[in-house]
């Protein structure tokens, strides 16, 4: 029993377990409207949505990579989706799968020019990042489309017993098949390998290219799904989707322990990061605190996370040198 | 910067034949500058026979007020590049500076040159808080600016209430508009003695040497005795207060101090920041600096944007475009370089 408790203290998703417990606590009680329905409603939604962008990031985070592009392909998505359901009348499942086929090509061309030319990856997704928004705008003209299928509608603003939102579910399947994927599965062991140390894993006979690229086709797909959740929660293809999805998208997971150099990410304790800034941020506006604080805090949780990520890292090399 | 001092850098000086002033020679057109100078004048050339008007007064004084504070802003973030690092804040500490000027002259009635100095100063300080940060925890520079960006973005548009500073002093819309000998923008003149102050410190003074040479390796700078921690710090310092005067610059040529002059948390500078240092050839890897290969690049992709949009091929796709020519750019930089290293004359 102590062991297991000392086990659980020691795994990345007991702090922000303990901080999501805290906030949750603090919170309530000072304005009991927090734990209402409809206030659980709005902060699942947000968390549905912000979930997917941040294992968007964290996948690459775990090759020892970043994508900025997260947000641009997003909103590429998510305008290819409104667009083709107001423009040509598509049926919303195909106008679906196109979008996130979209969403897997643009990751496959961020992952196959890292993986090929050797560049850094912060300069292609950058480059990237601005070839997908630009051809965003290029459709739109920053024009919001407005005429969605009346089921993606629906779909949007349901939930299950009133509280659970319908867009709840795909992020709950893809957190599942992430850890799946991550503990389970060679890809994912592969992942995590390459990012660890890249040097050992091709000695050991993993492919880096086609590690690399896999984990950025999910990354596109992953982002893909975030941009068509949001046009279901919106009602509407608005251009600037994805706009401000860069910090968040780092945030999460670094909160949940992430180490940005690559090789350890924990799909649960992004979840939990997921949460705490949705937690947080709900707060600043139940307190009527300035919403325009709300980058501010964003900010500061991610320097207190890196510190903090930097502080258990010491301090467990220490531990090992003793030993 | 790099061409004048190669030819010392050859071997010992006996064999000084032909094949060797070849080399030189290969070298210099393959160096950036050289590429971004033909690259210059082949698209002025084209532009002038494609579009009406693309050598007319007007035109030229537009373009080089746009390229002045391109090539600020491409200075800012190379001077932190040569530390191998980065700066995702440059946008959020530009506008910081830009609302802080408009705030000390319009509310504290500051006379203006005290306000512009205030300004430079605290593009400088926040600089310096992601020197400190960065170097103190050992993280990268791109989380620390990544969550800097955000911070100092949210506090300017919490104090501003997001609104900007239009009664400036005419002495800013003045100098945005002023026009010598009918052509060039004076803010051109503020980014080239910007440029000559970064040459020489770079390649005269002891301190910007040895901002190279902790770019380049810090451990053996380390131990040949420079302080790499303070170095880094003056390195991000540095950057921004060239932010700051990049930020300055804008509000001299917008005649106004508006939050939203960078978008949001300063991200519309980010690709113009990278492309100049890209395109002219400084290592992302740090310890290389190209005061004038930034400059040419900043120019050149100021230029290309405007015959673009002469052109009238639809102005929602510049992005786009700037996007493939920063890939076109480092993929042609990696080709060139492996072309040199095969031949041993890197």
């Amino acid at each position: 029993m102590n062991g297991s408790l000392a086990n659980a203290m020691r795994s990345d998703w007991f702090g922000p377990l303990l901080v999501t417990i805290i906030a949750v606590v603090i919170v309530g009680s000072f304005n009991p409207s927090f734990l209402s329905p409809l206030n659980i409603q709005v902060l699942l939604l947000a968390i549905a949505v912000n979930g997917l962008i941040a294992f968007s990031q964290m996948l690459i985070i775990a090759i020892g990579q970043m994508n900025l592009s997260v947000g641009a392909i997003g909103g590429l998505c998510a305008i290819v989706f409104a667009g083709m359901m107001d423009v040509w009348h598509v049926p919303a499942p195909l106008a679906a799968l196109s979008a996130l086929s979209i969403g897997v090509i643009c990751g496959i061309i961020n992952g196959v020019l890292i993986a090929r030319t050797g560049i850094s990856a912060f300069v292609i997704t950058l480059a990237t990042l601005s070839v997908y928004k630009g051809i965003n705008l290029g459709i739109t003209h920053a024009q919001p489309f407005y005429n969605i299928a009346e089921s993606v509608k629906s779909v949007g603003q349901g939930a299950i017993f009133g509280v659970v939102p319908w867009l709840m579910l795909p992020t709950m399947a893809v957190g599942l098949v992430l850890w799946f994927m991550l503990n389970r599965q060679p890809i994912g062991r592969f992942i995590l390998a390459v990012g660890g140390n890249q040097h050992a894993a091709e000695l050991s006979g993993i492919s880096i290219e086609n590690t690399v690229v896999t984990a950025h086709a999910l990354s596109g797909f992953l982002a893909a799904l975030a941009g068509l959740l949001l046009v279901a929660r919106l009602q509407m293809g608005q251009p600037t989707i994805g706009d401000d999805w860069l910090i968040l998208s780092f945030a999460a997971p670094v909160i949940g322990g992430a180490i940005l150099a690559g090789g350890h990410v924990s799909v649960p304790a992004t979840l939990l990061g997921v949460v705490i800034v949705a937690i947080i941020t709900q707060a600043l506006v139940l307190f009527d605190i300035d919403p325009f604080l709300v980058q501010v805090v964003l900010g500061a949780m991610i320097l207190a996370a890196v510190g903090a990520n930097r502080f258990r890292e010491s301090r467990l090399s220490r531990k090992l040198k003793r030993l | 910067m790099s061409y004048p001092d190669l030819p010392a850098k050859g071997p010992s000086g006996d064999i000084v034949g032909k094949p060797r002033r070849n080399t030189a020679a290969t070298r210099f057109y393959l160096t950036n500058e050289f590429g971004l100078i033909a690259l210059i004048v082949l698209f002025a050339l084209a532009f002038q026979f494609a579009t009406d008007g693309f050598f007319s007064p007007f035109n030229l004084f537009s373009l080089g007020r746009i390229a002045a504070v391109n090539i600020m802003i491409g200075l800012a973030m190379m001077v932190v590049v040569i530390t191998g690092g980065l700066n995702l804040a440059v946008g959020a500490i530009g506008v910081c500076a830009a609302m802080t000027c408009g705030y000390l002259i319009e509310v504290v009635g500051l006379p203006w040159p005290i306000a512009i100095l205030s300004a430079v100063a605290l593009g400088a300080m926040l600089g310096f808080i992601n020197g400190w940060t960065s170097v103190r925890t050992g993280l990268h520079s791109f989380i620390i600016t990544l969550a800097t960006m955000s911070i100092f973005f949210g506090v300017m548009i919490f104090l501003t209430r997001a609104e900007s500073y239009r009664a400036l002093p005419p002495v800013f819309a003045a100098f945005g508009r002023m026009k010598l000998l009918g052509i060039f923008s004076p803010l051109l003149l503020v980014s080239l003695m910007a440029a000559l102050f970064l040459g020489y410190l770079y390649n005269l003074t002891a301190v910007g040497r040895e901002m190279l040479a902790a770019g380049a390796k810090p451990e053996a700078a380390e131990m040949s005795g420079i302080n790499v921690g303070r170095i880094f710090i003056y390195c991000h310092m540095l950057s921004g207060a060239l932010a700051a005067c990049a930020a300055l610059m804008l509000v001299a040529r917008n005649g106004a101090a508006i939050p939203s002059m960078a978008g949001q948390l300063g991200q519309d500078w980010l690709l113009i920041a990278f492309l100049g240092p890209v395109l002219g050839g400084t290592l992302l890897t740090g310890g290389k600096a190209s005061v004038l290969g930034t400059c040419l690049g900043a120019f050149l992709v100021t230029m290309l944007t405007s015959g673009l949009l002469l052109l009238q091929l639809g102005d929602f796709w510049i992005q786009s475009f700037l996007g493939l020519l920063l890939l076109a750019a480092v993929l042609m930089d990696k080709t060139r370089r492996t072309f040199l290293a095969r031949r041993n004359m890197a």
